[in-house]
């Protein structure tokens, strides 16, 4: 029996009056990186905010066991990290204190960064390339350059559950090579991603799929999976089809 | 660590430059006025030059120094709490909100307090007091109206509406009362003419825990900095830190605004100021804009008070020049393809 | 011995009696009251109207500072300005050591400048009854003898030029246009007090309120006899809409003033007899005719 890392139950959402998500029930696999992947609209967003507690909801969210909204806002913040989707970020703060910034759950109130932040920084600034320019402001860099140092600034969290929406935005191939790379390093550290994602065949690369479609979960299934494959088609209502390359699967708009 | 180690230094001189420069700006303060060098130059010998550069003068000069340093300080929270480089301290009506909370409070007194009876800091307490409660009163009631910091476009709007209905009520109160008029025309035209000591002494008394405030939520400004939903699940406390900064904004606009009248463009020049200087986190922004403020309104007060000795021009008009002019110069500098500073 | 000693404690109770007799105490339109040990022998004038009290009342010389809005007479225009009423230069008085400082009661200038060691005296004449009051208080002050002389010969001039109106024009009713906006004087106003001991029916009544800010209909309706302006506005005036048909533009009843003498009409100060003359003077010419 898998442990769970993220359990949604009976999820109900609203964005202004329009109800978004319509009794959602998820369980997302612990140690496992997971993809959710549906059509424009399907509230992919949505319920990436609700799991990471950012939007009021009915039903209820497990962390790890613990029922989210029993958790401290710190705690909670420790345990989970969360990429937005195209979040405006100021201009003027240096890289490095960009991502410094996501130290911020493990800091005491008034504290100064500790080794131990520099060194999660470092890493994780590393690990996205960024750190040959730490000192340039985030007005300074590119589309790509500034998604590789917000998605370091999610990195530096050290969170068990890293959350991360469109995190793809921006960045060009070899940059996704690498993203997949660092995510696979998660998970062989044991922790646990879920992306949400809209180039299928990264997505595909995944341990797990989630489909979403229209504000409710259409198929849950492993990424190798036949049935999965077709379901994922049938989402798209067939105008994609998945073919095997090279030992990985591609999704191809169907003429 | 070059490129940050070279930030924080730039940082860190940037302070201390501003420290000589009010060191400097406080000794010619007390040189400049209508009688010019001479009473500096007699204080020991005539009491009346002593009375003029240590009663009239330095209060003047340190006031305008606090007064600035009030504005400052708003304008980096304002800048900060809002994400919006063109926000000043008095986005959100506040202006407004002090001009009539001073006409009310004026005709409830009856045009002008009974300055015998009253120690002359009890009548102080009372303009700051209704300026500040009617700074805070026009802040709170935009957030009302734009229901939060969400949309910040919401937000401008609402304190435009907010500012314009409350400077209307404000000219109705005086067309009401006449006699208010004039008094409140001298508030509005904002002087460091008539701060003495006593002011001072208040606007440091609100200066100080409105920059420990600041400092203390200066993490999560940097946090909001990435974006609202961002700051909440790094476990931020947005909500209660829009609280206290929409107090610190709406305390510090307002005794600065009690004290010196309506002086425009210090709060939306310093923190672009500093940041041309050295690109920092909030933390130090606050300190140094505050800083920033207080050396841009010495200056402008000083010039004013210098340029065309015995008169005076009007202070705001010089922040504008000073202000503006080298913002200008940096933006021309920059030239096309680059960004405000 | 008794005697004696009973001679020196009346002596003693005379002496101490006479000493608080020569300190001045005046208690001005704030109801504060100011004591000064002696008469005032440099004097500071925030308000134009207090100004020409002071000369009035032949103290000019003892004027060492006025705002920039005192211009009469035409001597004080050389004494150092001190800014406004409203906006004085506090450093600049300070420098002038005065004795005394004549402001307005709206000024904020006061309470600083009491802080500073300097006796203020705060008056503004708003009446006729005012400018008396103002004219023998400030007499008081300046320990000028015959401050109700002054007084009556000004009532005196006034009463002449009301008298030297034929009596056929008793009862013009008159417009006075203040500011373009249109702001009118009531009969409650300083103005309008005067008008009324000329002879003139106001249409402005007083319960508006000394100044207010009139719908131009309200004008119209009333069409007044004769229009009295200040000379900047009086070609605009005729061009606002269902004025041209008014009976003063018809008969060109129109008293336009200059900024001088508007000034002077405006103050509530001594120079209200010459105030009265002039509006007699224009009055009889435009409305003799009818």
């Amino acid at each position: 029996m898998k442990p769970i890392a993220l359990h949604a139950s009976a999820i109900r959402a609203r964005l202004g009056n329009v109800e978004v998500l319509h009794g959602i029930d998820l369980a997302l696999p612990a140690g496992r990186w997971t993809s959710i992947v549906g059509p424009n609209g399907a509230g992919k967003s949505t319920l990436l905010k609700v799991l990471a507690h950012l939007l009021p909801h009915e039903g209820s969210v497990t962390l790890l066991g613990q029922p989210l909204a029993t958790l401290g806002q710190r705690a909670r913040a420790r345990q989970l990290a969360w990429l937005g989707q195209s979040e405006v970020a100021g201009d003027d703060l240096a890289v490095f204190d960009v991502a410094m910034l996501g130290r911020l759950p493990h800091q005491p109130w008034l504290g100064t960064p500790s080794a131990a932040d520099l060194a999660a920084v470092e890493q994780a600034l590393r690990a996205t390339q960024a750190w040959d320019w730490r000192g340039r402001t985030l007005g300074q860099l590119s589309g790509g350059e500034r998604q590789r140092v917000l998605l370091a600034r999610a990195l530096a969290v050290q969170a068990q559950v890293l959350l991360m929406d469109e995190p793809l935005a921006n960045l060009d191939p070899p940059h996704q090579a690498d993203w997949l790379l660092l995510v696979r390093e998660l998970v062989a550290a044991g922790k646990t991603v879920v992306s949400v994602l809209h180039e299928i065949s990264l997505a595909l690369q995944a341990d797990e799929l989630v489909l979403m479609a229209q504000g409710r979960v259409r198929y849950q299934g492993a990424c190798a999976d036949a049935a999965t494959h077709r379901a994922l088609e049938q989402v798209f209502d067939q105008r994609i089809a998945i073919h095997a390359l090279a030992g990985q699967y591609v999704a191809l708009p169907r003429p | 660590m070059k490129d940050i180690t070279r930030q924080q230094r730039r940082a860190v001189l940037l302070g201390l430059g501003l420290l000589l420069a009010t060191a400097v700006l406080l000794l010619l303060g007390a040189s400049v006025g209508s009688t010019g060098l001479e009473s500096l130059t007699r204080m020991r010998l005539d009491p009346l030059a002593l009375q003029i550069v240590w009663d009239i003068r330095l209060p003047r000069t340190v006031g305008a120094w606090l007064a600035g340093a009030l504005l400052g300080l708003a304008g980096a929270v304002a800048q900060g709490l809002f994400r919006n480089p063109l926000a000043d301290p008095y986005l959100l009506g506040s202006a407004s909100g002090a001009s009539l909370g001073v006409a009310l409070a004026l005709l409830l007194l009856g045009a002008l307090p009974a300055t015998s009876l009253i120690a002359p800091w009890l009548l102080h307490l009372g303009l700051t007091g209704a300026a500040f409660l009617g700074a805070v009163a026009a802040v709170l009631l935009t957030l009302a109206l734009a229901r939060g910091v969400q949309h910040t476009l919401r937000l401008l709007l609402a304190g435009v509406v907010v500012g314009v209905v409350l400077g209307a009520l404000g000219s109705l109160t005086m067309l009401l009362a006449p006699e208010v008029m004039q008094t409140l025309q001298a508030f509005i035209l904002g002087s460091t003419g008539l701060v003495d000591w006593t002011a001072c002494a208040l606007m440091a008394g609100v200066l100080l825990p409105c920059l420990i405030v600041a400092w203390a939520f200066s993490h999560v400004l940097d946090g909001l900095s990435l974006g609202e939903a961002t700051a909440a699940s790094l476990g931020l406390p947005v909500s209660s830190m829009r609280a206290a900064l929409v107090v610190v904004l709406a305390l510090a606009t307002g005794t600065a605004v009690a004290q010196t009248g309506l002086i425009g463009f210090v709060g939306l020049a310093a923190p672009h100021l500093v940041r041309s200087v050295a690109k920092t986190t909030h933390g130090r922004l606050i300190f140094l804009s505050s800083l920033m403020g207080g050396v841009l309104l010495t200056a402008a007060d000083t010039l004013a008070r210098w340029l065309l000795a015995p008169q005076e021009l009007p202070v705001g008009v010089l922040t504008a020049v000073l202000g503006g002019g080298y913002l200008l110069w940096l933006m021309h500098r920059q030239g096309s393809g680059g960004r405000l500073p | 011995m008794a005697e004696r000693r009973l001679q020196w404690l009346l002596l003693a109770c005379l002496a101490l009696l006479a000493l608080p007799a020569r300190a001045l105490q005046i208690t001005d339109d704030r109801g504060v009251q100011v004591t000064l040990a002696a008469a005032p022998q440099r004097i500071v004038s925030l308000l134009p109207s207090l100004t020409e009290t002071v000369c009035e009342l032949g103290q000019c010389q003892r004027l060492v500072g006025v705002d920039r809005y005192s211009n009469y007479p035409a001597s004080v225009r050389a004494l150092p300005q001190l800014g406004g009423g409203i906006d004085p230069n506090v450093e600049a008085i300070v420098a002038l050591r005065p004795d005394v400082v004549l402001l307005a009661t709206s000024s904020r200038a006061a309470a600083r400048l009491q802080s500073l060691g300097i006796p203020v005296v705060a008056f503004e004449p708003r009446s006729h009854a005012d400018v008396q009051r103002v004219l023998e208080q400030v007499g008081r002050l300046l320990e000028v003898p015959d401050a109700r002389r002054v007084w009556r010969e000004i009532d005196a001039a006034v009463t002449a030029a009301a008298q030297s109106l034929p009596a056929g024009l008793q009862g013009t009713r008159v417009y006075f246009e203040v500011n373009s906006g249109p702001y009118a004087a009531s009969e409650a106003s300083f103005i309008g007090e005067t008008l009324t001991r000329l002879g003139m029916k106001n249409i402005v009544p007083a319960r508006l309120g000394p100044f207010p800010k009139l719908n131009p209909e309200f004008v119209v309706r009333a069409d007044p006899d004769l229009i009295m302006v200040g000379d900047s506005h009086a070609a605009d005036m005729v061009r606002r809409p269902g004025w041209a048909g008014m009976r003063a533009f018809r008969t060109q009843r129109v008293c336009a003033f200059s900024q001088q003498q508007s000034d002077m009409l405006v103050r509530a100060g001594p120079r209200m007899a010459e105030g009265a003359r002039l509006m007699a003077q224009c009055l009889a010419a435009k409305a003799g005719g009818s």
